[in-house]
């Protein structure tokens, strides 16, 4: 009797230990997600969600229809394409680092580099493009970096974001970096993304509504009406810890990029619609 | 005989305040250089309360505050080191409410 019930209590470790060390793969992740989120609004269809918080709450969305005849972001995404095609010194323009010349591949992005073994975001390879044609890096959380990702996003609208984890242990290992940083508590304030995103969408903080997780980096960059221009994803990541007084890391910095590469993979399957505008 | 009282008597009367005072200069970067090392052990977990605190005690101190330079790394100490506990716990703990795992 005694005996059996170590047996089983040995089994149960036995049997638990490898299956939490194993983890679970990206897509049984993302389809878990998905479903979650199903199951918390379950009046919202599966393409809404990249409208944020506009997708789960009926005056904001009103307010929000009516901005869109004359967006504020227009403007930018003109100056984004003109500076997309001026060649660079040399000659040689953007379309010339990119596959596709740069035209409707912002669904791809960001993507694991195999041979650099890191995560590359559109942000870094525009910038990468431009120091190996002999330019002077942009800066990463606004300005001209966030007018020419949203001219290369507006090329992609509509087309489902796809992001690949390659059966390689470092990207893996990315992913699931960026997976711990979205739901590790950081900051005085003791808050996860999660706590925020997962468990809470759809309740108001402070003047706030929260959106979910999914689908949010569908729509970047983005136009806030609180920065009164565009802005990256990092700058908004950024945004975020420091609301909970953890101090934000550096847009780029390895952490953000990773933590964008789980984050972009949870909306695997949903189209880009950014450039958008938000609060 | 006058001379060398009074020589005694002025030396007395400044070293007194002197070595308090070095004491406290000392005490305070101990303190401070305490709260900055633990910080940076928080590593990516940082907290903006504690750099704010660090920095007030910093320009307290160049202005000869020192009361106030001890209290404000005394404050960032303490912040530092709820996010280092902060950073170890999480390190296990985001498991537990992953989606998947
Ligand atoms: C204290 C709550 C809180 C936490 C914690 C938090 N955010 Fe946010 N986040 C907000 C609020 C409020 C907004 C603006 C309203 C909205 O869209 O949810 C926002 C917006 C966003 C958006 C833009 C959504 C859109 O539709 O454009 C992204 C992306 C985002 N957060 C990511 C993160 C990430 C990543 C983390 C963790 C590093 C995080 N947030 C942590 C409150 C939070």
């Amino acid at each position: 009797m005694l005996k059996a019930k170590v047996i089983l209590v040995s089994l149960g470790i036995a049997l638990a230990i490898p299956q939490a060390m194993a983890g679970s793969t990206p897509e049984e992740d993302r389809k878990e997600a998905v479903e979650y989120f199903k199951q918390m609004f379950p009046d919202v269809p599966f393409e809404e969600f990249v409208n944020g918080q506009y997708a789960l709450n009926e005056d904001r969305r009103k307010q929000w229809e009516s901005m869109q005849d004359f967006p504020p972001y227009e403007f930018a995404v003109a100056e984004g394409q003109e500076m997309f095609e001026t060649p660079f010194a040399n000659g040689k323009t953007y379309a010339s680092c990119f596959e596709n010349d740069g035209i409707g591949i912002r669904q791809n992005y960001p993507y694991f580099d195999t041979k650099k073994n890191e995560v590359i975001t559109l942000e870094l390879a525009i910038n990468r493009c431009r120091e190996a044609n002999g330019e002077k890096p942009l800066r990463w959380k606004k300005g001209a970096i966030a007018s020419i990702s949203a001219y290369m996003a507006s090329t992609s609208e509509g087309k489902p974001i796809d992001i690949k984890v390659p059966d390689n242990p470092d990207a893996m290992a990315a992913y699931q970096d960026g997976k711990e940083f979205y739901y590790s508590r950081r900051g005085q304030l003791n808050f996860s993304c999660a706590s925020c995103h997962v468990q809470n969408p759809g309740k108001w903080i402070r003047a706030d509504f929260l959106s979910p997780a999914l689908g949010q980096p569908a729509n970047f960059p983005v136009h806030r009406s609180k920065w009164g221009e565009l802005g990256t994803l990092h700058r908004r990541f950024a945004g975020c810890n420091n609301n909970v007084r953890a101090d934000p890391l550096p847009a780029q910095s390895e952490e953000y990029r990773n933590l964008e590469y789980f984050l972009t993979y949870m909306s695997n399957g949903l189209p880009v619609t950014g450039p958008a505008t938000r609060p | 005989m006058k001379k060398p009282l009074l020589t005694i008597a002025i030396s007395l009367a400044l070293s007194a305040p002197l070595a308090v005072q070095a004491g406290e200069k000392e005490d305070f970067e101990e303190l401070y250089a305490k709260a900055q090392s633990t910080h940076k052990d928080a590593g990516t977990f940082q907290w903006t309360v504690t750099g704010d605190r660090l920095k007030a005690a910093k320009s307290a101190a160049d202005n000869g505050e020192h009361k106030k330079a001890k209290t404000m790394a005394n404050e960032a100490l303490k912040l530092a080191e709820e996010s280092v506990a902060q950073r170890k716990k999480q390190q296990e703990a985001w498991r537990m409410v992953a989606i998947g795992n």
